[in-house]
């Protein structure tokens, strides 16, 4: 039984475990920043949990420690999520790019403390190799 | 709304009965302008009857190799329809209640394949 095709076919449509959903997200610089782990939907009214009487909207990318609840189930409380705004996606194709620089970001936090706190107390790495 | 919570529930049709299982929400490229694209806006639920999962979307986007593998996803996900977003009477923390006189559309995706991201 075939059904009958979506009248109100949009043009650019995105499926989100397809097409968004484990993508890697790289900066401005082509730098990778993390991978696509859920995505925040809100209300066009700004409502958390809305339904079909309103548009909804993809207002972040979300990432976060996600492997233990990948394999035992549930997902991370609200608090763990890394949020990313659509605000700063640029493209999305078989990555997702980001117009602003990975190190701005709330997701890289950990990445800057250990720079910060254990990487530059190595002898010799306060600096650039070379 | 956390996308996740919505994948893989229950969906429910008016009358309460089971019509299927959240296997992927399909997004528009047409919402209200966010930055330099516009947001994603929900188009609609992709629902399937039989199972909670979906693999590579073979049945959602007309690929037909390697053909054993199309010919099991084709019959595996058979009966997978979208139903707009705006057919959802409720989302809640158990299963998605579709609205009465909700309508089953095909779920393929729309363009050629090189057309898509």
């Amino acid at each position: 039984m075939s059904l009958p095709p979506d009248e109100q076919q949009p043009g650019l449509v995105l499926d989100a475990r397809l097409h968004l959903l484990d993508r890697q997200i790289l900066d401005v610089d082509g730098v990778p920043v993390c991978t696509v782990d859920d995505l925040e939907v809100h209300g066009i009214d700004g409502s958390d949990r809305p339904d079909g009487s309103q548009q909804a909207v993809v207002t972040s990318l979300l990432s976060g420690a996600v492997l233990a609840t990948r394999i035992l189930g549930g997902r991370p409380p609200a608090s763990r999520w890394h949020r990313i705004r659509w605000t700063h996606v640029v493209d999305v194709g078989t990555t997702v790019k980001l117009g602003v620089h990975g190190s701005e970001l709330d997701v890289t936090w950990t990445e800057r403390w250990v720079r910060d706190h254990v990487i530059s107390r190595i002898p010799g790495g306060s600096h650039d190799p070379g | 709304m956390i996308l996740g919570d919505l994948l893989d529930s229950p969906v429910l049709g008016p009358d309460g009965a089971r019509v299927g299982f959240v296997v992927d929400v399909r997004f528009a490229l047409d919402g209200p302008l966010d930055g330099l694209l516009a947001a994603p806006r929900l188009h609609g639920l992709l629902v399937s009857p039989r199972t909670g999962t979906s693999f590579l979307g073979y049945e959602r986007n007309g690929v037909n190799a390697p053909a054993v593998l199309a010919r099991w996803f084709a019959w595996r996900h058979r009966g997978t329809f979208l139903v707009r977003w705006a057919d959802v009477e409720s989302v809640g923390r158990d299963a998605v209640t579709l609205r009465t006189g909700f309508r089953r559309v095909s779920a393929a995706l729309p363009g050629s394949l090189a057309q898509r991201p």
